[in-house]
Parts: C-alpha cells; structure tokens; sequence
C-alpha cells in the first residue's frame, strides 16, 4: 500500500529513504544494489523490506498502491 | 519517546485512522530523559500532565504528501528528528485533522520504544600466523569472505582484523595449519545504531545505568549488600 515506516524486522526507519530509492532505480535505471549501499542499507533484513517493496507503472509514472487506492475513501 | 494516543478528528483518506495512527506510533521522537517522566511514575499518577507527556497537531488538506515533519509540537524543541517519512497520501478535498500525545516508554512493552536496532557483538579476534609453515600460496587471501589477509612483501599479514568474523575459513583451507583464528575472550566488539530519539551514546549510558540499578537490585536481593 505505502512503504512502511520501519523494517519488519529491525526496526531501521525506511520509510523517508524509500523516495530516493524509488527514484534512482525506477525512474534513472540504477543498480539496486548500488542504492541501498549508498543509503547506507546495509543488513538484509532492511535490503528485503525495500526490494519487495511494489510499485507498478502506469503511464509515464512510477506509482505505489496508496496512488490507485487513494480516490476511495 | 513514541505517539501512545491519537484522537482523529477528521480522516477522508484512503487508510484507515488505525493504520494511520500506527504509522504515528512508529515515528522517532526526540526523546529527553531529563526532562520528562514515564507516565505511570508522574506525579499526575497516569492521567497526563506536562511532566510526562507532548502534544502534536496535524492538519492537512490534499492534494498533497502528509509527512512526519508536518507533526506540529508545543514546543519547537519536540520537532521531529526524521522529516520526512510519509504517513498517507491524500487527493483533492480530502483531510486530515488529528491530535497526538507522545510518552515515554520501554521496548519490553512495544517495539516503537527501543532506541536501539541491529544490535551485533563479536569476540574480538586474533589471527595467527605461522610464518615457518605458510608457503604463500595465497589460497586463504582467496577464501576471506572480508577481505582480511593480504600478502605484503612476501608475507601473509592481516590487513584490517576489526573485520573478520571469525568464520576459520582460512584456517580451514591452509593444509599446512599456519593459520589459527580465535576470539580474544576478554574483548568484545559490539555494534548498533538509534532511530534518532536519542544519540548512540546516550542511548549506551542510559543502557548502562539500567544494568547497574538492576544489579543493585539482585544484590539487594542476595543480601551482599
Ligand atoms: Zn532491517
Ligand atoms: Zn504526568
């Protein structure tokens, strides 16, 4: 629906550096890998809750569940 | 110090007042020991009072991104440490007006408590080489999965010990047996990070000042003392 705040699993608070991921790999094409390394991502737990994280395109946009969802109230 | 209660005035978004409150609970707050109370031990015996808790107000109106950095405290010294985490996204017309007391609490009880994650530890470690039995075949530089052993002028040296995870790799592929790994069982090295509600180093001196009371206590009980 929308990235949740923390890792399922440790407790790092993912949800403010989910934006930049979405970006840099979605929209500029990078490497996963190299974006998680960048924003310091470094235990799998974390690594999992970010890369299985959906998103799907429609249009030219990258959008998240909550997008689709949020016109019903 | 953690969002405990959330009083919903008006919600037209696509999640419900639940989830949106449990997403408020998880967000890290700056958290003051010195200057606050856990609400159970306050002298206002639970009811709520300055001394033990802060008040946030939200109020959004679409279209828009609702962000932890959009929490407005009584108080610019309770703003929150992480601006930007999103809570819900919200459409044309659609609202969002809540109240928010955060309190003081412990990890036992709830997890948006605990200041600390990834906590790790290690024996320190020590590798030893024996220098008459290794032929520099470079095979254990090969199998570090930490890149820990390097060949430097023609010997086998540790390049960055801190390192090594003691997983005897090395050890294991030497079939001479020059190389021996242990632990150092007087040292150990230990690692983890905050949220943000409070610094690493407060966060080991307040863990430090528990374990001390909590010994006190056990030898209170033991009658050492
Ligand atoms: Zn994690
Ligand atoms: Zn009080």
């Amino acid at each position: 629906m929308i990235m949740p705040v923390r890792c399922f699993t440790c407790g790092k608070v993912l949800a403010s550096l989910f934006e930049e991921y979405k970006k840099r790999v979605y929209i500029n094409g990078e490497e996963p890998k190299k974006v998680l390394d960048d924003l310091g991502i470094k235990r799998y737990c974390c690594r999992r809750t970010i890369i299985s994280h959906p998103v799907f395109i429609k249009g030219n946009e990258i959008k998240e569940l909550i997008d689709e969802a949020a016109q019903y109230e | 110090m953690a969002i405990e209660n959330v009083t919903i005035y008006d919600n037209t978004s696509a999640l419900f007042d639940e989830i949106i409150a449990h997403r408020l609970g998880l967000i890290p707050l700056p958290t003051r020991l010195d200057l606050l109370n856990f609400r159970d031990e306050c002298v206002c015996k639970g009811k709520g009072c300055p001394n033990c808790t802060v008040h946030y107000t939200l109020s959004k109106e679409g279209e828009c991104i609702v962000y932890s950095g959009d929490l407005r405290p009584e108080d610019p010294m309770w703003a929150v440490v992480d601006k930007n985490i999103p809570i819900v996204k919200l459409l044309k017309n659609q609202r969002l007006i809540l109240e928010a007391e955060a309190e003081l609490g412990i990890g036992k009880e709830h997890a948006k408590w605990q200041v600390v994650c990834g906590i790790g530890y290690k024996y320190y470690p020590i590798i030893e080489i024996d220098e008459e039995k290794c032929n520099l075949c470079n095979e254990c530089v090969r199998v570090c999965p930490k890149n820990v052993l390097e060949i430097k002028r023609k010997k086998l040296v540790v390049k960055n010990i801190e390192d090594c995870s003691l997983c005897r790799s090395c050890a294991e592929v030497c079939k001479r047996g020059a190389i021996k790994v242990r632990g150092d069982e007087t040292r150990i090295i230990m690692q983890y990070e905050t949220d943000g509600s409070l610094s690493a180093k407060e966060a080991l001196k307040e863990a430090l000042k528990i374990l001390y009371k909590k010994y006190d206590e056990l030898e209170n009980v033991l009658g050492l003392k």
